[in-house]
């Protein structure tokens, strides 16, 4: 039996009887959908520094990475946000992103140049988790699609906060605030690892 | 587990389906079925999103071939809401995603459609939109009135769409691959990130 | 040949006569509820009219300190102030008028309907601000759905755009248009002019006409009137098609001291909403030029003569609805 059945039952029940007169209901699933979609990937701060990191490094490897990582990145997380959606299981889902928040930290820290092929795959693998994550979490919202739509967009525009962010490496002293944040962003990806390995309670 | 999620995704319908009636219901008596069809649209995301898909691709493309759309699309509404009333509508879940993945991935491909596909595809979007926006229609509902509201709004959102993507783009001075296009073709990949989505969410329910 | 035309005819007017009169019996799903006060704030209720869904079926809304248990309604000391709503308008019931008959002081009656679903009741005292907000959001409301849902209004405000095009010239023409409305509607409700509105209407129908005629000239290279001096058109149907605004605020039966405000705040929901139109249409015509989408040459005639019979088919029906009700 599914106990969720008995305990949406109430839910369900104010909900037919509410949504008579109530104008404002559907707009609350709509928007509902849409914000608890864009808050998602910000209430994370893995997730987020990771968004970030991943747009600041396609800035600092230059022409293809910054073009080629908006417009693929969205559709390698929702594969994994297919995944997640499905239920199949990925290994160790929170160490892999608190990973893949160090390495890019790192990456942008160090100003590693990887070929673009091997980047687009790191990049790649860390998309599926992230996907992974939220795509777990679609199937109960209160409208599925609006909360697709919220953290597609939450997600471009973390990107976009770091491309932004990259573009400071035109100078000499924002190259150096870039290197700063990478560091920071490696050392917080190191706390969650140390989190999500049981170091820390 | 899949149960568990069923309870949630039947929960979120009857919600959702409720609410939809009610709000049709709020702006039928306020305007009239004219209103109720042009505003009907803009309260589901779906049709949001796939409308703008439609109006940015075919912007995209240039305004030789897109400004057939002018035509077709409301053309195709009619013909969809005409064709939902008379044979009735399965779920267009799936349709909508598909539709959706794949106007992403021309938009993020920046393929060169030509307009003998271009014409099809959005007369087949309308035709399922059309359909699909007048399922929930009372038995009071005037149809006419709401199909030509229906018929309206598709008119003005598709022009405007297809306007503003060709100010947007091609205020560019050099045609090359400027952030502009990339910001299209960008919107494009999220668009199809979507869609994949709701393909996966369909399958898996 | 001939006889057959005049059946045509015949039958032609007989569906006019007969199709308005079809649609105002739809108009009978209304009711009339009187509130009469017995001791201070105390107070009887009465339907005097029931509505078609029946009176125990309606969810009537009074204010928060007042105790309703039909026939009797008791408000305390504060009175019966504040607002009155009807939870379950619909198509089969879309007026309720109240009366409030007071002890001392005439009484009011109040008209909730569809496009106006809330009242505010604001008693015998000065109007507080609640009340004034209340009035105004209301108000603006209901002129906003008014131009909205006048075809009429719209139809001869698109003509107006066609012949003038966009920049000052329009803005000067929709200015003129206005103050013509605005000064028509104000005279109209205060009962300083009066006009029969079913032979109003049928004028307000030829002024469309006379649009189509003028942009159908304009294309042909003559210079009209309108093309000369729009404002002065503008500002001349203005006045004829806000004699017909005046129409939809009289049905309401509205207290005399809150009129000049409810006046006020009609126009302005009534000039929102015909700014956004305005910026509508004028936002298409740009889309139109971005995309290079013209009307064909043959076509270019088209909407003229669109809007003109239009205009027509609606000048003959409203014609004969002044001949139905002599």
């Amino acid at each position: 039996m599914c106990p969720r059945i008995v305990r949406s039952l109430p839910a369900a029940i104010v909900a037919f009887v509410l949504a008579q007169p109530a104008f404002a209901h559907e707009q609350a699933g709509v928007a509902g959908g849409l914000v608890s979609g864009l808050l998602h990937p910000a209430t994370g701060i893995d997730h987020l520094i990771a968004m970030v990191a991943v747009g600041i490094w396609g800035a600092q490897l230059g022409a293809p990475a910054i073009w080629v990582l908006p417009i693929t990145f969205p559709l390698v997380m929702a594969v994994g946000g297919v995944l997640g959606i499905m239920r199949v299981p990925l290994p160790m889902p929170e160490v892999a992103i608190a990973l893949s928040a160090l390495i890019l930290g790192v990456a942008v820290a160090s100003r590693l140049r990887l070929p673009f092929a091997a980047a687009a795959a790191i990049v790649a693998v860390f998309a599926i988790f992230h996907g992974h994550a939220h795509g777990a979490e679609l199937p109960g919202s209160a409208n599925p699609l609006a909360y697709g739509v919220g953290f597609v967009t939450a997600t471009g525009l973390l990107h976009l906060c770091g491309i932004a962010i990259g573009t400071l490496t035109r100078w000499p002293a924002g190259e150096r605030i870039i290197q700063g944040l990478g560091a920071g962003i490696a050392g917080l990806g190191c706390y969650f690892l140390a989190q999500g390995l049981g170091a820390i309670a | 587990m899949t149960s568990n999620f069923r309870c949630g995704l039947i929960s979120a319908a009857m919600l959702l389906i409720h609410a939809n009636a009610a709000e049709a219901h709020i702006v039928a008596a306020r305007l009239g079925d004219f209103y109720t069809g042009a505003l009907h649209p803009l309260t589901d995301v779906q049709d949001i999103v796939l409308w703008i898909a439609m109006g940015v691709l075919a912007g995209s493309l240039g305004s030789t071939k897109g400004r057939w759309l002018i035509l077709v699309f409301p053309l195709g509404l009619l013909a969809g809401s005409a064709l939902g009333h008379r044979f009735g509508v399965a779920s267009t879940g799936l349709a909508d995603a598909a539709m959706m993945l794949a106007l992403g991935l021309m938009l993020a491909a920046a393929a060169r459609i030509p307009t003998s596909l271009l014409c099809p595809l959005a007369f087949g979007l309308a035709v399922i939109r059309g359909a699909a926006n007048g399922v929930d229609l009372g038995p009071e509902t005037d149809r006419l009135l709401f199909a030509t509201g229906l018929v309206c709004m598709g008119y003005v959102v598709m022009t405007l769409t297809m306007a503003l993507t060709l100010a947007f783009r091609s205020t560019a001075p050099d045609g090359s691959a400027s952030w502009r296009t990339i910001a299209i073709r960008a919107l494009g990949g999220w668009i199809a990130a979507i869609g994949l989505m709701m393909a996966g969410l369909v399958l898996a329910s | 040949m001939t006889a057959i035309r005049y059946l045509r005819l015949a039958l032609l007017l007989f569906a006019m006569i007969v199709l308005p009169s079809a649609l105002s019996a739809h108009e009978a799903a209304m009711g009339v509820l009187e509130f009469r006060e017995v001791r201070p704030g105390a107070f009887i209720g009465r339907w005097t009219m029931e509505p078609s869904i029946g009176a125990a079926r309606v969810d009537l809304r009074v204010p928060s300190h007042c105790l309703l248990r039909l026939p009797e309604m008791n408000c305390g000391q504060k009175g019966l102030v504040g607002s009155i709503t009807i939870g379950n308008l619909g198509s089969n019931m879309s007026v309720v008028l109240i009366k409030v008959i007071p002890i001392t002081g005439e009484p009011r009656s109040y008209t909730i309907s569809t496009a106006n679903p809330v009242v505010s009741i604001l008693g015998t005292g000065a109007p507080t601000l609640e009340a004034w907000i209340e009035l105004a959001k209301v108000y603006v409301n209901y002129g906003i759905d008014h131009i909205l849902l006048g075809a009429d209004h719209l139809l001869f405000v698109l003509g107006l755009i066609w012949i003038v095009g966009g920049g000052w010239r329009l803005v000067k023409t929709i200015t003129a248009f206005t103050i013509g409305h605005s000064a028509s509607l104000a005279a109209a409700a205060f009962g300083l002019i009066g006009v029969p509105e079913r032979p109003l209407n049928a004028c307000i129908a030829l002024s469309i006409a006379f649009v189509g005629v003028e942009i159908v000239k304009q294309q042909r290279g003559e210079t009209g009137l309108t093309a000369r001096h729009p404002w002065a058109v503008a500002f001349t149907f203005g006045l004829v098609h806000g004699i017909g605004f005046a129409g939809a605020l009289a049905g309401l039966g509205l207290e005399r001291r809150l009129l000049p405000a409810a006046l006020l705040f009609f126009n302005v929901g009534v000039e929102i909403g015909q700014l956004a139109f305005v910026l509508l249409v004028l936002a298409l015509i740009w889309a139109h030029r971005r995309l290079d989408a013209a009307l064909p040459r043959w076509g270019e005639a088209l909407p003229a003569y669109v809007i003109g019979s239009v205009s027509m088919f609606w000048f003959f029906g409203r014609i004969a609805r002044v001949f139905a009700a002599i």
